[in-house]
């Protein structure tokens, strides 16, 4: 039963790695760059939900407006560190979003400082008993979001119109503005996503990890293994391979010592780059760029 | 006479390499011009640096009267010109019905409601190729060459354009398909779609144009009626033999 227990709340931990997986696929798809500085995208998110909620602004108006600040990040991160590397047809994103992810823990520090700070949040963390299994609300309200939000946006690309330009330009950039579809403005529609699913993560894990400066540079390494191990362009493969990644971690950390708990995500990135000799964004990828 | 489309002294190439040197070419309203020419003379280049796929260096491309050079191709293609490229680029992944609705994307809601506005011309499309309504929930990437060829051209007739432009749409395909893709540019011809044609089958091209022009290495050599240029030694030599 303890191993049922522990498997549950890894499997919840990967959700959202998973839900930040799918924001890396979501900007790789459109333009085959992702953010590097994606975890500071979470964190900074985090902070700004704390402080509308420092302000009063009650929680579930600080949800929509943490959102919004993630969206706006997101673009933000598009028009400085990838468009003009992609109109170049460089690969200058990857050290671009980096340096502004350093520059927004920077910001992260100056701003909030340096302590981990509490995220209260109305849902309850008092734990209900399924199967023998114990689980919280807040547990639970985190694979709400997580499929709620990915639900929304495959919705979206599914059936809307501008969802399936967006789709059009994943499947083939020169084609699709030949339809009239702007390849930039989706390109900025799949960082604004992005941005938006990054915040959605941050909101959703702050009240189980505290919110500080460095609360998302593990999330971010494991998000990035399960992107890779379930490639940046699979869609719903990051779910499983999430939950597969959570799960072995909270298994690991409780089996074999909490010291080992980042032990499987760099294991499974390192097999996951071992088995792709070109490298995680593939030849065929940065040529098409 | 009202060019739709105008091209004057255009200059294109990639990287370091000029592959066009000073392209002028008309497209009344209403006609089929054929462009032709051995592989590698240009057809392609030229279409693209018409359509903005590929930014011509000198020279003016006139659509409807507007100058259009130098801009996006989403821009171009939102003024009225559908380019159908060589290689057919359908959407694989998506449906055969969506890849039509996106060739209206210009004109069509971006959220709600857009099915039903363009509900009339995909029901024209579907007419025009009833294989394309049998597959309509079909992905576009599982269509044969020519049914993805018919969807090329439907995709493209569904942006209602002033000017179509359509390279090389028999390539790679099975003879009996190529009559069926000739038989479609003749209903084009006979709903009074303007038309610019590249063809490696210039007889074939020939007979359904009303005007064409021959390249060759990145140059227009020669341009006529169809008449002219079978009466044209050099050019019956080196096209039509
Ligand atoms: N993407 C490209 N990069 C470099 N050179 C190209 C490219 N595409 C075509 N070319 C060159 O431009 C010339 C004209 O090609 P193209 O316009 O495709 O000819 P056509 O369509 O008449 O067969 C050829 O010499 C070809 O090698
Ligand atoms: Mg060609």
């Amino acid at each position: 039963m303890i191993t049922a227990q522990i498997v549950v709340s890894g499997a919840l931990m990967g959700l959202v790695y998973a839900l930040v997986a799918y924001g890396f696929q979501l900007t790789y798809a459109t333009s085959k760059s992702i953010n590097f500085g994606q975890g500071e995208l979470v964190m900074l998110s985090a902070f700004f939900s704390l402080t509308l909620l420092d302000w009063g602004v009650p929680y579930w108006l600080m949800v929509p407006g943490g959102l919004l600040f993630g969206v706006l990040l997101g673009l933000f991160v598009e028009r400085a560190a990838v468009r003009l590397a992609l109109e170049q047809k460089s690969e200058g994103w990857i050290l671009l979003t980096i340096i502004v992810g350093l520059l927004g823990f920077s910001a992260a520090e100056n701003i909030w400082g340096r302590d981990d700070r509490p995220f209260p949040t109305p849902i309850s963390s008092d734990a209900l008993h399924i199967f023998g299994v114990s689980i919280t609300p807040v547990e639970i309200s985190v694979a709400i979001g997580v499929f709620a939000l990915m639900g929304l946006i495959e919705l979206f690309k599914r059936k809307t119109l501008l969802g399936k330009a967006f789709e059009a330009v994943s499947a083939d950039r020169e084609a699709a503005e030949l339809m009239g579809i702007s390849a930039t403005r989706t390109v900025m529609l799949s960082y604004g996503l992005s941005g938006l699913v990054a915040a959605m993560a941050g909101i959703l894990v702050s009240p189980i990890t505290t919110v500080g400066p460095t609360m998302a540079s593990a999330l971010i390494l494991k998000a990035f293994s399960v992107a890779v191990v379930a490639g940046l362009d699979s869609g719903f493969g990051v779910v499983i391979v999430g939950i597969f990644l959570g799960s072995l971690e909270s298994l690991t950390s409780f089996y074999i010592g909490s010291g080992w708990r980042e032990a499987p995500g760099l294991i499974l990135l390192i097999l996951a780059l071992a088995a792709r000799p070109n490298g995680v964004f593939g030849k065929a990828g940065i040529r098409k760029v | 006479m009202m060019y739709m489309l105008k091209v004057e002294n255009l200059y294109a190439g990639y990287g370091s390499s000029e592959v066009l040197t000073g392209v002028s070419l008309e497209v009344a309203q209403g006609r089929v011009v054929a462009l032709i020419g051995a592989n590698g003379a240009g057809k392609t280049t030229t279409m693209r640096a018409i359509s903005g796929m590929l930014k011509p260096r000198r020279g003016r491309v006139l659509l409807d009267g507007e100058p259009v050079q130098g801009k996006d191709a989403s821009r171009i293609a939102g003024l009225g010109l559908a380019h159908a490229p060589e290689g057919r680029r359908v959407f694989g992944p998506l449906s055969v019905e969506d890849n039509l609705l996106l060739g209206a994307y210009g004109r069509l809601p971006l959220f709600w409601g857009y099915r039903g506005r363009a509900a009339r011309d995909l029901d024209k499309i579907y007419v025009l190729f009833p294989v394309l309504h049998e597959r309509r929930l079909q992905s576009a990437g599982t269509l044969s060459g020519g049914e993805q060829q018919m969807l090329a051209i439907g995709r493209a007739l569904m942006a209602g354009p002033k000017v179509m432009l359509l390279d090389e749409p028999s390539m790679g395909l099975a003879p009996v398909i190529v009559q069926e893709v000739f038989a479609t540019i003749r209903n084009l011809k006979a709903a009074g779609i303007t038309l610019l044609l590249v063809e490696q089958f210039a007889r074939s091209a020939l007979e359904v144009a009303d005007y064409a022009y021959v390249m060759e290495r990145g140059r227009i050599v020669a341009e006529g009626v169809p008449d002219e240029l079978y009466r044209d030694e050099r050019v019956l030599a080196a096209y039509l033999g």
